[in-house]
């Protein structure tokens, strides 16, 4: 039985891993088209992705500056609302943050589709702002599920006596709650950061072709078959998602984000 | 949009023993701001799926259903009928059916699997799972276009390995052929529905193991340990004491992931033949692409709402049946 389940875990990691593989292995080859297993290796691909193809660099720039933008700005608005609940509870409170995830929980296409007809009346379609705001209001239920997390798990015994002591809200807000609420807060940053800089659907109706991301770039490129340069950027993100959250399970408790069962350790 | 400022404010103002009448600037801006950017996109959808396209420019705001006739029984009715819209739907749920399900059973035991490991390799598999979660769309279709390729993948370590000839001599070569699944020489998985349901089934496969994984790492182990010592097997363990006690974020997780398939764009347009493709692939030929018709595309979008929002409340009320009887 042990070993039985042993091999079905393999397998499962076998199976998801063989398509990153076969992406990443392509980016070696030396000629211009992808094949498996790659011919003539070469590392040639990566100098194109990184400096020599305005078109890829610009991309990667482009992605850049929309993740971290969005991220920034989706956990700016995601605070206020889960502190919101977790302040006063209110049904209020609830409904606005439950309309701030909405976006997430539909069908992205449909979302894209609507954003693209609202920055065409806003003026705004195919700017790189109008892509961070998107991007922002789409991802923005994840810092506020991880926030949410987070507040709940701050031990209400510092907050009394806090209170007893003398301190404000205002106090016991900076004192207590943001630093403690941090680690939560830096994961919804970086859920949102990773979930951008791979999202499409949404960036295709948004960008209105006025500009290129790499993940809409990969696609523009689909019609000419694909290319080994293509499989750098693949690796670049597969490579950047790995670090983020490892680093996110290195400082916070990432089962626990998860919703795992705290008792047991 | 300094919010950290924000919520000092709804601190100052709002005392804890106040009663809050009036809303704080604070709430005023936040609820402004999602009703903006949350709602609005989603409200205008709906209201331009009622506008009409002029011939040869854009269109204009109107309250017609002519849309809607469109997309259930043609232009053109009653005169003649067509359902190719509708037929569009149907490969929608088709495909977003049977990936879910099939990403579910096979995420159920892995999950659980998962939970009975120490916290530190629960960890180490979050991480892979979450990265390979995050990876878009286009690389996954990418690398599974790679490996379903005729040139150079699956169909020819298949001929390599000779296995075509064995699926040749016993039959099994003409049953794959009728399913659309081999060309005269070889056994070809692009374009079928096979490659398509394998790419969005492998697309959710990390979301629904993040998804079960909550309610199978709270799963009281002393009720599985209790039905072990009384002689129960492992399957009987998993079918009375683990199914039961988890049946509902099944059921959940199944929906929500539903709900996600019906929209995916990349994996259709790549691996599905064109006539099964999905209605997303419709939207976009609509609202971006070659028959630019916004109205129409709107209409379809909202029809793909509807439907996500139907079997999503299909599920809570499920959900919630299930939750009553004991």
């Amino acid at each position: 039985m042990r070993h039985l389940v042993h091999l079905f875990m393999g397998l499962a990691a076998c199976v998801i891993v063989l398509p990153i593989l076969v992406v990443c292995a392509s980016a070696l080859n030396g000629g211009r088209s992808m094949v498996f297993p790659p011919q003539d290796p070469t590392l040639i691909r990566f100098a194109e992705f990184f400096v020599s193809e305005p078109v890829w660099r610009d991309a990667l720039i482009n992605s850049v500056i929309i993740a971290f933008g969005s991220a920034t700005l989706a956990v700016l608005v995601a605070w206020p609302l889960a502190y919101g609940i977790w302040k006063s509870g209110s049904c209020a409170s609830k409904v606005l943050a439950g309309l701030g995830a909405m976006p997430f929980a539909l069908p992205p296409i449909v979302f894209g589709v609507g954003l693209g007809f609202m920055w065409g009346f806003a003026g705004g379609l195919g700017d790189i702002w109008s892509g961070i705001i998107s991007h922002a209001v789409l991802f923005m239920a994840l810092p506020i599920v991880t926030i949410s997390i987070g507040l709940q798990s701050i031990d209400t015994a510092h907050l009394d006596a806090a209170a007893t002591m003398g301190a404000t809200e205002k106090v016991a807000l900076r004192t207590i709650i943001v630093p403690q609420t941090l680690p939560y807060t830096l994961s919804g940053f970086f859920f949102a950061l990773v979930l951008s800089f791979n999202e499409f659907i949404v960036m295709f109706f948004v960008s209105a072709s006025g500009y290129a991301t790499v993940t809409l770039q990969i696609f523009n490129s689909l019609r000419n078959g694909f290319t080994p340069t293509m499989a750098v950027a693949a690796i670049t993100f597969i490579t950047v998602s790995v670090v983020v959250f490892s680093l996110v399970a290195r400082f916070g408790d990432l089962p626990r984000l998860m919703g795992a069962d705290q008792s047991n350790k | 949009m300094s919010s950290i400022d924000a919520s000092a404010i709804v601190q100052r103002d709002v005392p804890v023993k106040g009663s809050r009448r009036f809303p704080t600037p604070t709430q005023i801006v936040l609820w402004t701001l999602v009703l903006a950017l949350c709602v609005v996109p989603f409200v205008l959808v709906l209201v331009i799926s009622f506008g009409e396209k002029i011939e040869g420019a854009s269109w204009v705001f109107g309250f017609t259903g002519a849309n809607y006739q469109r997309f259930f029984v043609g232009a053109s009715w009653p005169e003649t009928t067509t359902f190719l819209y509708l037929n569009r739907l149907y490969y929608s749920v088709f495909y977003a059916v049977i990936a879910s399900v099939l990403a579910v059973m096979t995420a159920f035991p892995f999950t659980y699997f998962m939970t009975r490991m120490s916290r530190a390799a629960q960890s180490r598999w979050l991480v892979f799972l979450l990265a390979t979660l995050s990876l878009s769309e286009v690389f996954i279709v990418m690398g599974w276009d790679i490996l379903l390729s005729n040139r150079s993948g699956l169909p020819m370590v298949l001929r390599e390995t000779g296995v075509t000839d064995w699926l040749k001599q016993t039959g099994w070569f003409d049953v794959l052929r009728e399913w659309g699944m081999a060309n005269p020489r070889n056994v070809k998985f692009k374009t079928s529905v096979f490659a398509t349901v394998l790419t969005m089934s492998y697309l959710v496969w990390p979301y629904a193991v993040i998804l079960l994984y909550p309610a199978l790492s709270r799963l009281d182990q002393s009720t599985v340990e209790a039905a072990r010592t009384m002689g129960a097997g492992p399957w009987t363990v998993v079918r009375t004491v683990v199914l039961p006690t988890v049946r509902l974020p099944l059921i959940g997780t199944l929906f929500l992931l539903f709900v996600f398939l019906l929209g995916i764009y990349v994996s259709v347009t790549v691996f599905a033949e064109p006539a099964k493709q999905t209605l997303a692939v419709s939207v976009y030929e609509s609202v971006r692409g070659a028959t630019l018709n916004a109205p129409f595309g709107a209409a379809q979008a909202v029809i793909l709402l509807v439907t996500g929002g139907v079997c999503l409340w299909l599920g809570q009320v499920l959900v919630s049946r299930n939750r009553a009887k004991p």
